[in-house]
């Protein structure tokens, strides 16, 4: 076992540190970085919703009660996409997340009908979901399926378990007591909203400030080379796939909460704005790294979009259309910016022969699977 | 042909920015038909970058004139222009999930013919015949990320020859020779100057100074992005090279043999696994053994077996005693093993995460503080204090990796390593495609960490390294130990032969046979 003193510090040979100039800009630099479109697109869209759909619906998109609707409605949402980032992150894509919200929501009402006491209730849904991780890390680390199919199966999986525990009915008559979980108010917001902000600054924590999280980050920038670093880059993928089953499981509970039914067929809709969050909030503030605050500000921002749409008046297809768009304009982002080239030629180089060399780092990065490039997957 | 006279490729005042760094100032080349021009110049001089914008990945500034055959285009856009140039990157531009037949495939456009049926035994016996070509032995049926780095070099080779129309092409080659053992370097060289001779111009990038002397027409050199020599090679000696592209006089790194050697730090007992078969060894604190062999011979797989990044069956691993489990790289670290690998960009950097985050990666335990937080004031501390240690440029680091140049990424991936204070530092092609300022640095770092007391066991294709840094190296065969060569008797003749199995000189043998 190495020590604290086993590392070198060269600095006492060499005499002294560099100069603190060379590191440091100057803080208006610093700060027109900060507030630079490409930094914090989402809050610019922001605004421009907000000015927008002020002047178009002002009656009933400028009231505070909109607001905090808004705040409390989309804050399962917002929580389950906080916990997507961290298998994100560790470059695994959890497309049963989706399904895992479904289980959890089904699964809490099918056991407080059962007379199950409500906390019981809770942890054994929240379990359910972290299980749920713990076969999708299976399939994926030890039946070297890659990600992307294994948790679509899973995800299947999981739409069969919920219809079997509900018999395709939803669950009405859950005790009064658990209704308050979700829709209980404390200073005028309600409950989710705080544990959505306790798990959001955990996990932020966690990815932000800890060794776990460097090694999430570093499992998802390059499996192999962080293998040969040190780091057990399965049991990574195993903590960051149970972190978004169990955030799904609760997202899911507290759903059945809010609604005091539990509805088998909510889940699969969470999927698609879920990923739009962390997709669109890996393109603001970390330079196009995965990251908690820009995908809370990622929800909202397009929750902020739907609802005004809504508010507008507009048909019930223009969610849907608005969350695709908004996905497609996310990643497109992330794209252009990490690649000079695809930001020149922009669309002229489908039409022409490529480039002979293609930078094999930017290409298709948190779609790829960390295991399929690792030699002998044994070993890590 | 027509005109001797006019240039293949002229470029005139190219001049590249990127943000915060003018990578290329001015640059102006000719390359004639039957020529063969070497660019050289530091890690970091613009010389990638000058390929990368021939290529059309980089776009160069307004005011850069590029003709080929005399017709003027821009780069990325203009078929005339690109039709005349072909590359072979420092990368190989090759897709890992690719067969060797399939990457054949790619580079040529059949117009219309994008959803025909693969004429599949066709393409194969095609694909078989041009590697062949350059020293076959290539199954061209496996995917091209599966075969040895010398391999995928001959296959990128054989891509870029393959289907010329006409010979007055410009070949442009960005260290071809990287990954290549002596005897495969002389059957590129080989193919390169058939290539030339038949009217084509060739582009030769290379950090291999003896490559230079022995292929080159003409040699450029580059520094901070412009021309600072321009010189016939016939007038030109080692030396002068070094000097122009240093812009100052480097020390030949002098080896300083530590006269008494520490305890045991590694012992290996009969260990076997792909390619190497009951392999044994001790190395001694303070000792640098090498590791010598040809493509196939077991040298690329040593130190990733032993390290556990490689399966391996039975035997024993022993770090100060303490036996090693296999495939297990975290169990290696804590024993105090550390391994560089010779693939830089999969398996050595994170690319994405920056200088800091790569150098702590292996070890940051001692920067953890209560609540499990890193240190984020410590680790900057201690990166900078590394950063100015092994001479990082530039000296940020809060860099990220992919920005930086190979051999800087190299010093990075070092540090990192020299930072856990390793017992046992394994390294494989350590100083592969990094220049010769760079190169002298590493050297120094390992030789400084021989002197705190690191055995080094050093894995390398290059014999010119082996002899100077090594107290003795082991020749591999066939995945055994041939045979073990002390200080007194090393030379790079020796090695050559000794990893050949000749007996005697006969004749020259590769670039590394001159001393």
């Amino acid at each position: 076992m190495r020590t604290t003193e086993g590392v070198m510090t060269p600095g006492q040979a060499s005499g002294g540190s560099v100069p603190d100039a060379v590191h440091r800009v100057h803080w208006s630099v610093g700060l027109r970085r900060t507030v630079a479109f490409r930094n914090v697109s989402a809050l610019y869209l922001l605004v421009v919703m907000v000015v927008v759909f002020g002047l178009w619906v002002p009656g009933t998109f400028l009231t505070s009660g909109t607001w905090r609707s808004l705040l409390s409605d989309q804050a399962v949402t917002c929580l389950v996409a906080v916990g997507l980032v961290v298998p994100t992150a560790a470059g695994v894509i959890d497309l049963a997340i989706g399904a895992e919200v479904g289980l959890g929501a089904i699964l809490v009402a099918r056991l407080l009908v059962g007379h199950v006491p409500i906390p019981v209730a809770i942890v054994l849904s929240v379990v359910a979901g972290a299980a749920v991780g713990v076969f999708s890390w299976l399939m994926i680390t030890r039946a070297r399926i890659p990600s992307f199919i294994a948790t679509l199966a899973v995800s299947s999986l999981l739409a069969a378990a919920t219809a079997w525990v509900s018999g395709s009915q939803q669950i009405l008559n859950l005790p009064a007591g658990f209704g308050k979980l979700g829709t209980g108010q404390l200073f005028g917001v309600t409950y989710p909203v705080y544990i959505l902000l306790a798990v959001a600054v955990f996990l932020w924590y966690v990815l932000e400030r800890t060794p776990a999280g460097r090694r999430i980050y570093a499992t998802g920038g390059n499996p192999q080379a962080a293998a040969l670093a040190g780091v057990r880059t399965s049991r990574v993928l195993l903590f960051a796939l149970v972190t978004s089953g169990a955030v799904a499981g609760l997202g899911g509970l507290l759903l059945t909460s809010q609604l005091s039914t539990g509805d088998p067929t909510v889940g699969p809709g969470y999927l698609l704005p879920v990923i739009a969050a962390v997709f669109l909030g890996s393109t603001q503030f970390r330079g196009g790294r995965f990251n908690i605050w820009g995908t809370v500000v990622a929800a909202y921002t397009l929750a902020v979009g739907v609802k005004g749409l809504q508010l507008a008046g507009l048909p019930i297809w223009i969610p849907d259309l608005f969350n695709g768009t908004a996905l497609l304009a996310a990643v497109g982002l992330a794209a252009w910016r990490r690649s000079p080239a695809a930001r020149r030629n922009g669309l002229t180089r489908f039409g022409r022969r490529r480039p002979v060399i293609q930078e094999p780092a930017e290409a298709g990065r948190g779609l790829r699977d960390p295991l399929q490039s690792v030699p002998d997957s044994k070993s890590i | 042909m027509a005109d001797a006279a006019a240039p293949l490729l002229r470029i005139k005042g190219m001049s590249k920015t990127f943000p915060g760094l003018k990578a290329l100032d001015g640059v102006s080349l000719e390359v004639y038909p039957g020529e063969v021009v070497a660019v050289l110049g530091h890690n970091g001089s613009g010389k990638s970058t000058l390929v990368k914008v021939l290529a059309g990945v980089h776009q160069a500034d307004p005011g850069t004139v590029v003709e080929v055959r005399g017709a003027k285009g821009e780069l990325v856009a203009g078929p005339a222009v690109r039709d005349g140039l072909h590359f072979i990157h420092q990368d190989l531009g090759l897709a890992d999930i690719l067969t060797t037949v399939e990457n054949l495939g790619l580079g040529t456009w059949v117009p219309g013919r994008a959803l025909a049926p693969v004429r599949s035994a066709a393409e194969r016996r095609h694909a078989q015949h041009l590697v062949a070509r350059f020293g076959g032995g290539v199954d061209v049926t496996v995917p091209v990320g599966k075969l040895t780095p010398a391999q995928r070099t001959i296959v990128a080779i054989a891509r870029a020859l393959d289907g010329w129309t006409r010979p007055d092409n410009v070949l442009v080659l960005d260290e071809p020779t990287a990954a290549l053992h002596g005897d495969e370097v002389q059957v590129l060289f080989e193919a390169i100057r058939r290539v030339a001779s038949s009217g084509a111009g060739v582009v030769f990038i290379s950090h291999r100074l003896d490559e230079v002397l022995e292929l080159a027409d003409r040699v450029v050199v580059l520094r901070d992005g412009r021309v600072v020599a321009e010189q016939a090679t016939s007038r030109l000696d080692h030396d002068t090279i070094v000097r122009l592209i240093a812009g100052r006089e480097i020390a030949e790194t002098v080896v300083t043999s530590v006269d008494e050697l520490g305890d045991p730090v590694l012992t290996v007992a009969g260990i076997s696994g792909a390619e190497i078969s009951d392999f044994s060894l001790s190395l001694r604190a303070g000792e640098i053994v090498g590791v010598a062999g040809i493509l196939g011979s077991g040298r690329e797989q040593l130190a990733p077996m032993l390290f556990g990044a490689q399966h391996r069956s039975g035997g024993r691993v022993e770090v100060d005693g303490n036996e090693l489990i296999p495939d297990d790289p975290r169990a290696a670290i804590e024993h105090g093993m550390a391994y560089v690998p010779a693939d830089r960009r999969r398996s050595g950097v994170v690319t994405e995460m920056n200088v800091r985050e790569n150098l702590t990666l292996p070890l940051m335990r001692p920067l953890r503080r209560r609540f499990g937080r890193l240190d984020r004031q410590a680790e900057q501390a201690q990166t900078r204090a590394w950063i100015q240690t092994v001479g990082l440029r530039p000296p940020d680091p809060e860099q990220p990796l992919k920005l930086l140049s190979g051999g800087n990424q190299q010093k990075v991936v070092l540090a990192k390593w020299l930072r856990i204070r390793p017992r046992v530092l394994l390294l494989d092609e350590p100083t592969q495609g990094v220049d010769v300022g760079a190169q002298a640095a590493l050297h120094e770092l390992i030789l400084a960490a021989r002197h705190d007391g690191t055995g080094v066991l050093l894995c390398s294709s290059d014999t010119k390294e082996l002899v100077s840094l090594c107290d003795r190296v082991l020749v591999l065969k066939e995945g055994r130990t041939a045979g073990e060569v002390p200080r007194e008797s090393l030379t790079e003749a020796r090695l050559v032969r000794d990893e050949l199995g000749l007996q005697g000189a006969t004749g020259p043998i590769g670039t590394s046979g001159r001393e």
